[in-house]
Protein backbone atom coordinates (compact mmCIF):
# COMPACT_ATOMS: atom_id res chain seq x y z
CA UNK A 1 0.00 0.00 0.00
CA UNK A 2 1.54 3.32 -1.08
CA UNK A 3 0.74 6.01 1.55
CA UNK A 4 0.72 9.33 0.21
CA UNK A 5 1.80 12.10 3.43
CA UNK A 6 0.97 15.16 2.08
CA UNK A 7 -2.80 14.16 1.87
CA UNK A 8 -5.46 13.05 4.54
CA UNK A 9 -5.62 10.05 5.65
CA UNK A 10 -8.91 9.10 3.75
CA UNK A 11 -7.18 10.10 0.37
CA UNK A 12 -3.64 8.96 1.13
CA UNK A 13 -4.21 5.62 -1.52
CA UNK A 14 -5.25 5.61 -4.96
CA UNK A 15 -7.95 3.09 -3.73
CA UNK A 16 -9.06 5.46 -1.35
CA UNK A 17 -9.22 8.34 -3.99
CA UNK A 18 -11.31 6.24 -5.87
CA UNK A 19 -14.03 5.24 -3.78
CA UNK A 20 -14.35 9.15 -2.65
CA UNK A 21 -14.90 10.13 -6.60
CA UNK A 22 -17.00 6.22 -6.84
CA UNK A 23 -19.42 7.94 -4.14
CA UNK A 24 -19.43 11.16 -5.34
CA UNK A 25 -21.15 9.76 -8.99
CA UNK A 26 -23.53 7.53 -6.51
CA UNK A 27 -24.65 10.97 -5.31
CA UNK A 28 -25.11 12.01 -8.72
CA UNK A 29 -27.32 9.12 -8.95
CA UNK A 30 -29.19 10.08 -5.96
CA UNK A 31 -29.60 13.55 -6.80
CA UNK A 32 -31.58 12.29 -9.95
CA UNK A 33 -33.42 10.01 -7.73
CA UNK A 34 -34.67 12.70 -6.03
CA UNK A 35 -35.53 14.67 -8.91
CA UNK A 36 -37.99 11.99 -9.94
CA UNK A 37 -39.61 12.21 -6.50
CA UNK A 38 -40.12 15.93 -6.51
CA UNK A 39 -41.50 15.81 -9.93
CA UNK A 40 -43.75 13.47 -9.12
CA UNK A 41 -44.79 15.02 -6.07
CA UNK A 42 -45.51 18.53 -7.91
CA UNK A 43 -47.61 16.75 -10.24
CA UNK A 44 -49.94 14.89 -7.41
CA UNK A 45 -49.39 17.57 -4.74
CA UNK A 46 -53.35 18.90 -5.31
CA UNK A 47 -54.98 15.20 -5.85
CA UNK A 48 -56.15 14.57 -2.33
CA UNK A 49 -59.63 13.47 -3.10
CA UNK A 50 -61.15 15.88 -0.55
CA UNK A 51 -58.84 14.06 2.58
CA UNK A 52 -56.66 16.33 3.84
CA UNK A 53 -53.86 18.58 2.14
CA UNK A 54 -50.73 19.95 2.60
CA UNK A 55 -51.71 23.18 4.06
CA UNK A 56 -54.02 21.26 7.09
CA UNK A 57 -51.19 18.00 7.27
CA UNK A 58 -48.30 19.82 8.18
CA UNK A 59 -47.12 21.65 11.37
CA UNK A 60 -44.42 23.88 11.85
CA UNK A 61 -43.22 22.94 14.60
CA UNK A 62 -42.03 19.72 14.16
CA UNK A 63 -40.80 20.67 10.84
CA UNK A 64 -38.82 23.66 12.76
CA UNK A 65 -37.86 21.02 15.19
CA UNK A 66 -36.39 18.31 12.56
CA UNK A 67 -34.77 20.70 10.19
CA UNK A 68 -32.64 22.23 13.31
CA UNK A 69 -32.04 18.71 14.33
CA UNK A 70 -30.54 17.42 10.66
CA UNK A 71 -28.48 20.86 10.04
CA UNK A 72 -27.06 20.07 13.44
CA UNK A 73 -26.34 16.92 12.99
CA UNK A 74 -24.55 17.86 9.27
CA UNK A 75 -22.16 20.33 11.19
CA UNK A 76 -21.14 17.89 13.63
CA UNK A 77 -20.20 15.26 11.24
CA UNK A 78 -18.26 18.48 9.89
CA UNK A 79 -16.52 18.46 12.76
CA UNK A 80 -16.00 14.67 13.21
CA UNK A 81 -14.08 14.64 10.10
CA UNK A 82 -11.91 18.27 11.11
CA UNK A 83 -11.20 15.62 14.12
CA UNK A 84 -9.74 13.26 11.95
CA UNK A 85 -7.64 14.87 10.39
CA UNK A 86 -5.75 16.60 12.80
CA UNK A 87 -5.36 13.02 14.58
CA UNK A 88 -7.79 12.78 17.28
CA UNK A 89 -9.88 10.15 17.15
CA UNK A 90 -11.73 10.47 20.65
CA UNK A 91 -13.02 13.74 19.56
CA UNK A 92 -14.13 12.31 16.17
CA UNK A 93 -15.97 9.61 18.02
CA UNK A 94 -17.73 12.12 20.26
CA UNK A 95 -18.73 13.90 16.84
CA UNK A 96 -19.93 10.95 15.07
CA UNK A 97 -21.84 9.95 17.94
CA UNK A 98 -23.44 12.67 18.27
CA UNK A 99 -23.95 13.25 14.66
CA UNK A 100 -26.32 9.73 15.00
CA UNK A 101 -28.12 11.45 18.09
CA UNK A 102 -29.17 14.04 16.43
CA UNK A 103 -29.96 11.78 13.81
CA UNK A 104 -32.12 9.68 15.35
CA UNK A 105 -33.81 12.56 17.08
CA UNK A 106 -34.84 13.58 13.63
CA UNK A 107 -35.81 10.42 12.95
CA UNK A 108 -38.45 10.32 15.89
CA UNK A 109 -39.83 13.39 15.06
CA UNK A 110 -40.39 12.05 11.62
CA UNK A 111 -42.15 8.85 13.00
CA UNK A 112 -44.31 10.97 15.13
CA UNK A 113 -44.91 13.12 12.17
CA UNK A 114 -46.14 9.99 10.35
CA UNK A 115 -48.22 8.57 13.12
CA UNK A 116 -49.90 12.23 13.07
CA UNK A 117 -50.99 11.97 9.23
CA UNK A 118 -52.55 8.36 10.01
CA UNK A 119 -54.27 9.74 12.70
CA UNK A 120 -55.78 12.49 10.53
CA UNK A 121 -56.87 10.07 7.93
CA UNK A 122 -54.16 9.96 5.45
CA UNK A 123 -52.28 6.90 4.95
CA UNK A 124 -50.09 5.37 1.82
CA UNK A 125 -53.11 4.51 0.27
CA UNK A 126 -56.09 7.90 0.97
CA UNK A 127 -54.99 9.72 -2.06
CA UNK A 128 -52.40 10.15 -5.24
CA UNK A 129 -51.25 13.43 -3.29
CA UNK A 130 -50.75 10.93 0.32
CA UNK A 131 -49.24 8.02 -1.89
CA UNK A 132 -46.60 10.72 -3.00
CA UNK A 133 -45.77 12.54 0.46
CA UNK A 134 -45.37 9.33 2.09
CA UNK A 135 -43.11 8.20 -1.01
CA UNK A 136 -40.68 11.59 -1.09
CA UNK A 137 -40.66 11.55 2.91
CA UNK A 138 -40.10 8.05 3.41
CA UNK A 139 -37.30 7.93 0.88
CA UNK A 140 -35.43 10.24 2.13
CA UNK A 141 -36.50 8.93 6.18
CA UNK A 142 -35.15 5.20 5.08
CA UNK A 143 -32.06 7.10 3.78
CA UNK A 144 -31.66 8.33 7.35
CA UNK A 145 -32.32 5.14 8.96
CA UNK A 146 -29.98 3.21 6.85
CA UNK A 147 -27.18 5.77 7.35
CA UNK A 148 -27.80 5.70 11.53
CA UNK A 149 -27.22 2.05 11.30
CA UNK A 150 -24.22 2.39 8.76
CA UNK A 151 -22.65 5.55 11.29
CA UNK A 152 -22.66 2.92 14.37
CA UNK A 153 -20.71 0.20 12.19
CA UNK A 154 -18.23 2.74 11.40
CA UNK A 155 -17.57 3.43 14.79
CA UNK A 156 -17.68 0.04 16.13
CA UNK A 157 -14.47 -0.31 13.61
CA UNK A 158 -13.04 3.09 14.63
CA UNK A 159 -13.07 1.74 17.99
CA UNK A 160 -11.74 -1.92 17.20
CA UNK A 161 -9.24 -1.05 14.09
CA UNK A 162 -8.37 2.72 15.55
CA UNK A 163 -7.49 5.35 13.14
CA UNK A 164 -5.79 4.05 10.02
CA UNK A 165 -6.47 5.02 6.23
CA UNK A 166 -9.37 2.27 5.26
CA UNK A 167 -11.32 3.66 8.60
CA UNK A 168 -10.60 7.40 7.66
CA UNK A 169 -11.97 6.51 4.50
CA UNK A 170 -15.18 4.89 5.65
CA UNK A 171 -15.80 7.47 7.92
CA UNK A 172 -15.50 10.50 5.30
CA UNK A 173 -17.49 8.72 2.37
CA UNK A 174 -20.32 8.17 5.20
CA UNK A 175 -19.68 12.54 6.10
CA UNK A 176 -20.49 12.92 2.61
CA UNK A 177 -23.81 11.00 2.16
CA UNK A 178 -24.81 12.47 5.97
CA UNK A 179 -24.44 15.42 4.04
CA UNK A 180 -26.13 14.55 1.31
CA UNK A 181 -29.25 13.62 3.42
CA UNK A 182 -29.20 16.98 4.84
CA UNK A 183 -29.02 18.81 1.20
CA UNK A 184 -32.66 16.59 0.49
CA UNK A 185 -33.57 17.70 3.79
CA UNK A 186 -33.39 21.28 2.45
CA UNK A 187 -35.35 20.85 -0.54
CA UNK A 188 -38.28 18.72 1.28
CA UNK A 189 -38.51 21.82 4.04
CA UNK A 190 -38.42 24.01 1.17
CA UNK A 191 -40.41 22.90 -1.43
CA UNK A 192 -43.10 19.90 0.23
CA UNK A 193 -43.19 21.55 3.77
CA UNK A 194 -43.35 25.52 3.60
CA UNK A 195 -44.63 25.42 -0.43
CA UNK A 196 -47.49 23.83 1.20
CA UNK A 197 -48.42 25.69 4.35
CA UNK A 198 -47.60 28.76 3.12
CA UNK B 1 -10.70 22.78 22.21
CA UNK B 2 -11.18 25.65 20.24
CA UNK B 3 -9.21 23.72 17.01
CA UNK B 4 -12.23 21.28 17.33
CA UNK B 5 -14.51 24.10 16.15
CA UNK B 6 -12.77 25.56 12.69
CA UNK B 7 -14.15 29.11 11.96
CA UNK B 8 -14.85 27.92 8.43
CA UNK B 9 -17.53 25.67 9.71
CA UNK B 10 -18.78 27.26 12.34
CA UNK B 11 -19.27 30.57 10.11
CA UNK B 12 -20.44 27.66 7.84
CA UNK B 13 -23.16 26.39 10.15
CA UNK B 14 -24.60 30.18 11.37
CA UNK B 15 -25.00 31.27 7.55
CA UNK B 16 -27.34 27.53 6.86
CA UNK B 17 -29.06 28.41 10.25
CA UNK B 18 -29.61 32.11 8.86
CA UNK B 19 -30.84 30.72 5.24
CA UNK B 20 -33.40 28.53 7.29
CA UNK B 21 -34.45 31.47 8.60
CA UNK B 22 -35.22 33.16 5.77
CA UNK B 23 -36.96 30.56 3.99
CA UNK B 24 -39.02 30.18 7.49
CA UNK B 25 -40.51 34.08 6.51
CA UNK B 26 -42.45 32.54 3.55
CA UNK B 27 -44.43 30.72 6.67
CA UNK B 28 -45.27 33.67 8.70
CA UNK B 29 -45.14 36.48 6.79
CA UNK B 30 -47.79 37.00 3.77
CA UNK B 31 -46.15 37.27 0.18
CA UNK B 32 -47.32 36.81 -3.04
CA UNK B 33 -46.02 33.38 -4.49
CA UNK B 34 -43.48 34.42 -7.09
CA UNK B 35 -41.96 36.27 -3.87
CA UNK B 36 -42.32 33.29 -2.00
CA UNK B 37 -40.78 30.64 -4.51
CA UNK B 38 -37.78 32.99 -5.57
CA UNK B 39 -37.16 33.20 -1.94
CA UNK B 40 -37.16 29.28 -1.04
CA UNK B 41 -35.32 28.60 -4.44
CA UNK B 42 -32.84 31.53 -3.57
CA UNK B 43 -32.18 29.97 0.04
CA UNK B 44 -32.67 26.12 -0.62
CA UNK B 45 -30.01 26.24 -3.69
CA UNK B 46 -27.47 29.01 -1.72
CA UNK B 47 -28.27 26.69 0.92
CA UNK B 48 -27.35 23.20 -1.35
CA UNK B 49 -23.62 24.86 -2.75
CA UNK B 50 -23.08 25.54 1.11
CA UNK B 51 -23.38 22.31 2.13
CA UNK B 52 -21.14 21.20 -1.16
CA UNK B 53 -18.26 23.17 -0.54
CA UNK B 54 -18.00 24.14 2.95
CA UNK B 55 -19.05 20.50 4.41
CA UNK B 56 -18.22 17.93 1.63
CA UNK B 57 -14.89 19.45 0.30
CA UNK B 58 -16.17 18.97 -2.96
CA UNK B 59 -13.15 20.81 -4.53
CA UNK B 60 -10.48 19.46 -2.32
CA UNK B 61 -8.23 17.12 -4.53
CA UNK B 62 -7.47 16.58 -8.23
CA UNK B 63 -10.41 14.85 -8.76
CA UNK B 64 -12.10 18.37 -8.30
CA UNK B 65 -13.53 18.70 -11.99
CA UNK B 66 -14.71 15.28 -12.58
CA UNK B 67 -16.47 15.67 -8.72
CA UNK B 68 -18.42 18.92 -10.05
CA UNK B 69 -19.07 17.93 -13.62
CA UNK B 70 -20.74 14.76 -12.38
CA UNK B 71 -22.58 16.60 -9.79
CA UNK B 72 -23.75 19.25 -12.52
CA UNK B 73 -25.10 16.70 -14.58
CA UNK B 74 -27.03 14.80 -11.92
CA UNK B 75 -28.71 18.36 -11.07
CA UNK B 76 -29.08 19.11 -14.76
CA UNK B 77 -31.27 15.99 -14.94
CA UNK B 78 -33.08 16.13 -11.86
CA UNK B 79 -33.76 19.98 -12.98
CA UNK B 80 -34.79 18.83 -16.66
CA UNK B 81 -36.80 15.84 -14.96
CA UNK B 82 -38.91 18.05 -12.31
CA UNK B 83 -39.39 21.61 -14.73
CA UNK B 84 -40.05 18.54 -17.92
CA UNK B 85 -42.95 17.22 -15.82
CA UNK B 86 -44.07 20.55 -14.54
CA UNK B 87 -44.31 21.80 -18.29
CA UNK B 88 -46.60 18.60 -19.38
CA UNK B 89 -48.35 17.43 -16.07
CA UNK B 90 -49.29 21.17 -14.48
CA UNK B 91 -48.12 24.31 -17.22
CA UNK B 92 -50.30 22.49 -19.75
CA UNK B 93 -47.70 22.67 -22.58
CA UNK B 94 -48.49 19.07 -23.87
Amino acid sequence: MKLDHSLPPEYSTEENRLKILGFWIFIGAEIMLFGTLFASYFTLVDRTAGTPGAAELFGITPLIIETLLLLTSSFTIGLGVHAMRMGNKKAMMAFFAITLLLGAGFLGVEIYEFNHFVHQGVTLQTSAFSAILFMTLGTHGIHVTIGIFWGLFILMQLKKDGLNPATANKSFIFSLYWHFLDVVWIFIFSFVYLKGMM
Amino acid sequence: MSELFPRKQVMGFVFSLVLTALALAVYFFDMSFTVAMTLLLVTAFIQAGLQLVVFMHAGETEDKGAIYTNIYYGVFIALVTVLGTLLCMIWGYV
